[in-house]
């Protein structure tokens, strides 16, 4: 008995091994997304301070952005900022009671994955049309 | 078993198993945040009794024996198939059998009625007795409900679990006078609980809840708001005032984030996912 | 949840960033003194680190189980407040200033 009063009875394993699957995937991805947003929350108020300040500061944030990492961080933003819209909308619809079959649940995970990758795309060929 | 028509991509019901495995597990350190008692480490090989046997499947499975005072491990068992039922309960029993007398396993009814032999197979939580041997990988891996303190191999300590079921008040509330006869309830109001009554308390929906995982000591975890909401609905229950003030706190209730992997691992195909979306909104309604 | 009644404003004006996004050099001036520009923005501000903090608090809540969650929690709200501030005063400052 005294081996069983002196130690802690293990926890069984829970991250470790349990299967992604489309619903827990998209919850983390979700989450990881609205932390992401809130960094560029904070850099979308460094560019308002920037603007504010005059055309030299503004310059330099602008060629932060422009360039090849920028850039790459920019497609990243906008991709974290579309997986967290559509989730969010698809939390929406959860919270007023919808779309609560495996079916609907699994059919609107993947519409999420495909929707933010059109919809990143879509703004890039945009924005990269609009620069000219 | 039929082969499985169903679209691997749109998960029909939780049943299905999916046939296209990405990871079989998230790529995490196996030693993230897990305290040194809990560490597995490798068992031994429990190799065929003797005869020959045409088909041979091994089973990976967690072991724990709380005299020895060594930490959990992995025990690697070579079942003979033709010798052998046809479902994980079966192999499991076989084992016992045949191999090795001490795994130690919860079952009783053997027909998922019961919810005893709920564990992690492969990866997700199911009933040992309502899952096929030929739907596990080639080695299958078999461990205990996740993140529950284990009293020995596959039973793990559901103490809490009941406490917080009991914390619900699964029982009909009524300050009316008692009835000569019984409380009556017509059939419309009786098919409002169908799809909520049927839980059998196995918890593999709150034991695959991440929320529960980090949360577990507060939020009370989806099997037992799934009951919560059969109360609430229950057309002769009077207490339903009582049972929202008692919900609506920031972890009981709110600490689900609609990550619906309840919804997806429930063995009896019941949706406590949208049982707890339901309550929320019944909060909402109240206030609003 | 509360964030809930806030999403609509945020997918609202985090469109108009978008077509904000197009758009290069300091012109970005001009188009932020239109009045309908600048309302929007500060509503953007508003409503963005509103539902940030509550967002950044759940997650906190969930992870973070030492003492070290109150503080934390606490810095939330004010980084989040200062910065919706430092956010509107700037803005203001665009669509006011010479
Ligand atoms: C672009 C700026 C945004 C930022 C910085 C942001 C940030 C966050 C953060 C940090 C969380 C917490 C994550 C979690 O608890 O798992 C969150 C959750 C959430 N966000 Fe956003 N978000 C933004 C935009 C949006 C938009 C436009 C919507 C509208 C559809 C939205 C809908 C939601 C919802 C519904 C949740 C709750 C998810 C849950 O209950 O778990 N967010 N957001
Ligand atoms: S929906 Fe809620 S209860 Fe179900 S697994 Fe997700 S967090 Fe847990
Ligand atoms: S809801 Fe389903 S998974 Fe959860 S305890 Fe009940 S029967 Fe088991
Ligand atoms: S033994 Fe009863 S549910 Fe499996």
């Amino acid at each position: 008995m005294k081996t069983i009063a002196s130690r802690r009875r293990p926890l069984s394993p829970n991250i470790q091994i349990y299967r992604p699957q489309l619903t827990s995937v998209l919850s983390i991805v979700n989450r990881v997304t609205g932390v992401v947003l809130s960094a560029f929350a904070v850099f979308l108020v460094i560019w308002l301070s920037a603007a504010a300040t005059g055309p030299q500061a503004f310059a330099t944030v602008q060629s932060v952005i422009g360039s090849w990492i920028g850039q790459f961080l920019m497609i990243g933003g906008v991709f974290s900022f579309f997986m967290h819209l559509c989730g969010g909308i698809r939390h929406l619809f959860w919270d007023a009671g919808y779309g609560f079959h495996l079916r609907t649940i699994y059919a609107s995970g993947w519409a999420v994955v495909i929707a933010s990758f059109l919809l990143t795309g879509a703004t890039w060929a945009l924005s990269t049309y609009m620069a000219g | 078993m039929t082969e499985d028509k169903r679209s691997p991509f749109l998960i029909e019901s939780s049943d299905q198993l999916p046939r296209v495995t990405v990871l079989k597990r998230f790529p995490l350190p196996r030693k993230l945040g897990v305290g040194k008692e809990s560490r597995i480490g490798k068992g031994k090989r429990w190799p065929l009794p003797a005869t020959a046997a045409a088909r041979v499947k091994t089973f990976e499975i967690y072991r724990y024996d709380p005299d020895s005072g060594d930490n959990p491990v992995i025990d690697i068992f070579e079942i003979d198939l033709d010798d052998c039922g046809p479902m994980v309960l079966d192999a499991l029993i076989w084992i016992k059998n045949k191999v090795d007398p001490t795994l130690t396993f919860r079952r009783s009814c053997r027909e998922g009625v019961c919810g005893s032999c709920a564990m992690n197979i492969d990866g997700t939580n199911w009933l040992a007795c309502t899952r096929y041997i030929a739907e596990t990988d080639g080695s299958a891996t078999i461990y205990p409900l996740s993140n529950l303190r284990i009293i020995k191999d596959l039973v793990p300590d559901l103490t809490h679990m009941f406490a917080q079921y009991s914390l619900i008040e699964p029982w009909l509330h009524s300050k009316a006078p008692a009835p000569e006869r019984e409380r009556l309830q017509s059939p419309a109001e009786r098919a409002e609980l169908d799809g909520y009554y049927e839980c059998i308390l196995c918890f593999c929906c709150t034991s695959g809840c991440p929320s529960h995982w980090w949360n577990g000591d507060r939020f009370l975890g989806p099997a037992a708001l799934l009951h919560a909401y059969r109360w609430l609905i229950d057309s002769r229950d009077e207490a339903t005032g009582e049972r929202l003030d008692d919900l609506e706190d920031p972890f009981r209730l709110y600490r689900c984030h609609t990550i619906l992997n309840c919804t997806r691992t429930c063995p009896k195909g019941l949706n406590p996912g949208k049982a707890i979306a339901e309550i929320k909104k019944m909060i909402v309604e109240r206030t609003g | 949840m509360t964030a809930i009644a806030l999403i609509p404003l945020t997918v609202w004006f985090l469109a108009s960033v978008i077509t904000l996004t197009g758009r290069d050099h300091a012109g970005v001036v001009t188009w932020l003194r239109t009045p309908s520009a600048t309302i929007c923005m500060v509503l953007l501000l508003v409503a963005l680190f509103y539902h940030m903090a509550l967002g950044l608090q759940v997650v906190i809540e969930d992870y973070v189980h030492s003492g070290a969650r109150f503080p934390v929690l606490i810095a939330i709200r004010l980084g989040c407040f200062a910065l919706a501030v430092t956010g509107i005063v700037v803005t203001l400052r665009i669509s006011l200033g010479g």
